[in-house]
């Protein structure tokens, strides 16, 4: 069935109309008779022990509404996507492990009164060393960022015989490579708006993953799951960045706690300083074929700095690690990458979740195999490209649409077209 | 000197979350008038998946897109269908809609058949029609048989009614009292990855891209200029071309800033470029032509054999970059980003 009267047509947008219009509504164009706007106090120290945080003179500006501390917090204080280790508020007593982790929220009848509270709030921290590089970072004498030690996780991928494969190699590229952290750049920053429906919390938010912000929202506020309504406002991209924890649980507390339509929305300084990253990695990479250019044996170590907060940091070294050979069939693999923890800004998923950064690596070594071997860039790729009956570095078998080879050729065929190409 | 290279990257990328369960569902309704709700936890973020959930419900049921209303991402009224993230919704939010949108069909085609006087298997929907499928569709042994039971039945073969619309067969089923409703669920067919060996089954399949790109390299400052893109992805099938056209388009910039001048630059674990001044990112005058191919390699499991292209857009372009600029002059840049500056520092060391 090739007649497909909907599919690979491509019909108007559904949203394209209210987009054009301008009338779509972010959730910065939600408005509440009685709303009121929170702020976030942050760290300015990027590791250290919260020893108190005074409120009385931001409680006594007119105009604030509430302020909450890490006391106020209804339900766990802990939130994260695959583990649980971000503070909602840093309590007294409590770790603060980069800069920017939240200590406090304001609630108040304007954005500019909120704002003059945070500067009323005092907070005393006892500061600790810290550790900014991931190799460091790894190091047994480095400042422990956690008690169990600074290296998250470590994810293997063993096959076949590595050293045995690289002794039979022609030809061996071994090389270091380094990529940089990155930020998302959404066009919208995060915002949101919370209100209370009887008992029922109803939060509007940009985000990727309302789901998992209800789960959260429903943890911290420690209320039934059926009782913690998130509904997406239009979102301004996310490319990653909208799926951890933003304003939502912060914004349903307040509403909680004041009873009143709430909203939040950060600045863009707000937005880049505290937002996750892209990964910036640390690669070596060693790639062995036989004389004819066919790998045999490929060996790679990840360092991934996830900074201070794990968000999608194992699931990110996890696929680096599956991905880092590239689209090629080789018999022997070995690889080691490990998530670390720092006193960073924390990285997590970003388009692509790892893979842009090995992609960057292996690529290069494919051409630098190519160059030492005197074939093609084309010619390297297609030797080794990925088929149907090929095993991957994981063990896994590809039956169907492995297209690598078609968009070798389309991408080839394409570039004659308006380049000079000697391929 | 300007000295222009050509570099090619390909990339691989598994759809969904990393041998983990990452399932998605979704609820579809027939209504009254032919029209179609779909309900799904599925957050468009821009990226389009609204409208390829619809396409997928439309196209599944029958109807025209403009029937189909899409009501999305909210905990109260739609069911769970995870993040979108990991280039997973067409693919899995995507088969969610299909069988939710399948089960629903199948009431009404149940319906049609019996008027009809065919098997359910005999039906085909489109064009708001639910009609008896052409000779053209099925073996011949089919339409022997069915002349055959219309003989027997006393009818003239081939003179019958063949078609009722999906707005009269939904007036069937509600005089019996019976809705077209329908739910479904996907979660990938994955195993977890040995915590030694890391062998397994981490995804249920995987997208591919080779792009090639040209470059111009100033020699005496440097810069490196992006002169043309060509895009080639494997997405299995399009949904919506012009879509997966703009995913690709937009994944080149992305792609281009993370090759040539984006880098959050952290001193003391203080981001000092928290604004756009001094966070560069591409604009419409650093990005270049970009010649998009499609490529379709039907996935077996993908809904009408989409896979999935959010991320795998972006993914090669920077190492396509690096490859074109050792082309061009002979440096072989291995940190990101690839700035003048590092570029002429290596171009001074070959002298």
């Amino acid at each position: 069935m090739s007649d497909y009267k909907v599919i690979g047509h491509s019909v108007q947008k559904l949203d394209a109309v209210e987009k054009v219009l301008g009338v779509a509504k972010y959730a910065a164009d939600i408005q509440f008779p009685g709303m009121i706007y929170g702020k976030t106090l942050r760290s300015k120290v990027a590791h250290g022990v919260l020893l108190s945080v005074d409120t009385g003179k931001a409680k006594a500006l007119p105009g604030v509404v509430s302020v909450l501390t890490g006391d106020d917090i209804p339900g766990s204080n802990s939130s994260g996507i695959i583990i649980k280790d971000e503070p909602v508020l840093v309590k007294n007593g409590q770790k603060i492990r980069k800069i920017g982790d939240p200590i406090a929220l304001v609630a108040a009848e304007t954005e500019e009164i909120a704002e003059q509270a945070l500067r009323l709030i005092e907070v005393k921290v006892d500061e600790l060393p810290a550790v900014f590089d991931p190799v460091a970072a790894m190091k047994d004498d480095a400042p422990k960022i956690y008690e169990k030690g600074n290296v998250l996780a470590v994810r293997k991928i063993r096959r076949g015989d590595v050293e045995k494969a690289f002794a039979e190699c022609a030809v061996i590229v071994e090389q270091d490579y380094q990529t940089q952290m990155a930020e998302h750049a959404y066009i919208e920053p995060e915002a949101g708006v919370a209100k209370l429906d009887g008992d029922i919390v109803t939060v509007w938010v940009c985000t990727q993953n309302p789901h998992y912000d209800a789960k959260e929202i429903a943890r911290n506020l420690n209320i039934g799951l059926n009782r913690v309504r998130v509904i997406q406002a239009t979102t301004g991209g996310g490319f990653g960045g909208k799926l951890d924890v933003s304003v939502q649980v912060h914004l349903g507390l307040l509403a909680v706690a004041t009873r009143r339509p709430v909203k939040m929305i950060y600045s863009r300084h707000e937005s880049i300083a505290n937002s996750v990253k892209r990964h910036p990695f640390i690669m070596k990479l060693k790639s062995g074929s036989d004389a004819n250019g066919k790998l045999l044996a490929f060996e790679a170590s990840i360092i991934g700095d996830t900074g201070a907060y794990a968000s999608y940091g194992p699931g990110t070294l996890t696929r680096s690690a599956v991905h880092v050979m590239g689209p090629y069939e080789v018999p022997n693999v070995k690889v080691d990458a490990y998530t670390v923890y720092t006193n960073n800004p924390q990285a997590g998923a970003m388009r692509g979740f790892g893979v842009p950064q090995v992609a960057f690596a292996h690529e290069s070594q494919m051409d630098i195999l190519a160059e030492k071997l005197g074939v093609s860039p084309l010619k390297i790729r297609l030797i080794n490209a990925l088929r149907p009956g090929s095993f991957t570095g994981t063990g896994t078998e590809l039956k169907d649409s492995v297209g690598i080879v078609e968009t070798l050729e389309a991408a080839t065929a394409g570039a004659k077209k308006t380049m000079e190409l000697n391929w | 000197m300007k000295k222009r290279g050509i570099g090619m990257a390909s990339m691989w990328y598994g759809i969904g979350n990393t041998g983990l369960p990452n399932p998605a569902g979704a609820y579809v309704d027939l209504l009254d008038d032919g029209t179609v709700l779909v309900l799904t936890g599925c957050a468009d973020i821009g990226q389009g998946s609204t409208t390829a959930l619809a396409q997928i419900a439309a196209e599944e049921l029958g109807v025209k897109i403009g029937d189909v209303r899409v009501v999305s991402a909210d905990t109260g009224v739609t069911p769970d269908a995870g993040a979108s993230s990991a280039s997973r919704q067409t693919y899995i939010s995507g088969n969610a809609v299909r069988m939710a949108a399948q089960q629903a069909k199948s009431v009404i085609v149940e319906a049609a058949a019996e008027a009809l006087g065919v098997g359910v298997a005999d039906i085909v929907a489109a064009d708001r029609m639910l009609t008896v499928r052409t000779q053209s569709d099925k073996s011949k042994d089919l339409v022997d048989c069915q002349a055959e039971c219309q003989i027997a039945l006393g009818l003239t073969p081939g003179t019958d009614a063949k078609s009722i619309s999906i707005v009269d067969c939904i007036a069937k089923c509600r005089a019996k009292g019976k809705l077209s409703l329908g739910h479904g669920w996907f979660n990938p067919d994955t195993t977890g990855l040995d915590m030694e060996t890391g062998q397994g089954r981490p995804y249920a399949t995987y997208a591919y891209a080779t792009q090639v790109v040209e470059v111009e390299v100033d020699t005496e400052t440097g810069v490196v200029d992006v002169i043309q893109i060509v895009a080639a992805h494997d997405v299995g099938k399009a949904i919506h071309p012009q879509n997966v056209e703009g995913q690709i388009e937009g994944g080149c910039a992305i792609g281009l800033g993370y090759a040539l001048m984006e880098e959050v630059q952290v001193k003391q674990g203080n981001v000092a470029t928290a604004n756009f001044t001094t966070y560069v990112l591409p604009t419409s005058l650093d990005v270049p032509p970009i010649q998009s191919i499609i490529v379709e390699d039907p996935a077996v499991t993908g809904p009408f054999g989409a896979k999935g292209v959010g991320e795998p857009a972006l993914i090669p372009t920077a190492a396509a970059i690096a490859n074109a600029v050792y082309n061009a002059v002979g440096v072989r840049i291995t940190d990101l980003p690839i700035t003048a500056d590092k570029v002429l520092a290596k171009l001074q060391l070959q002298g």
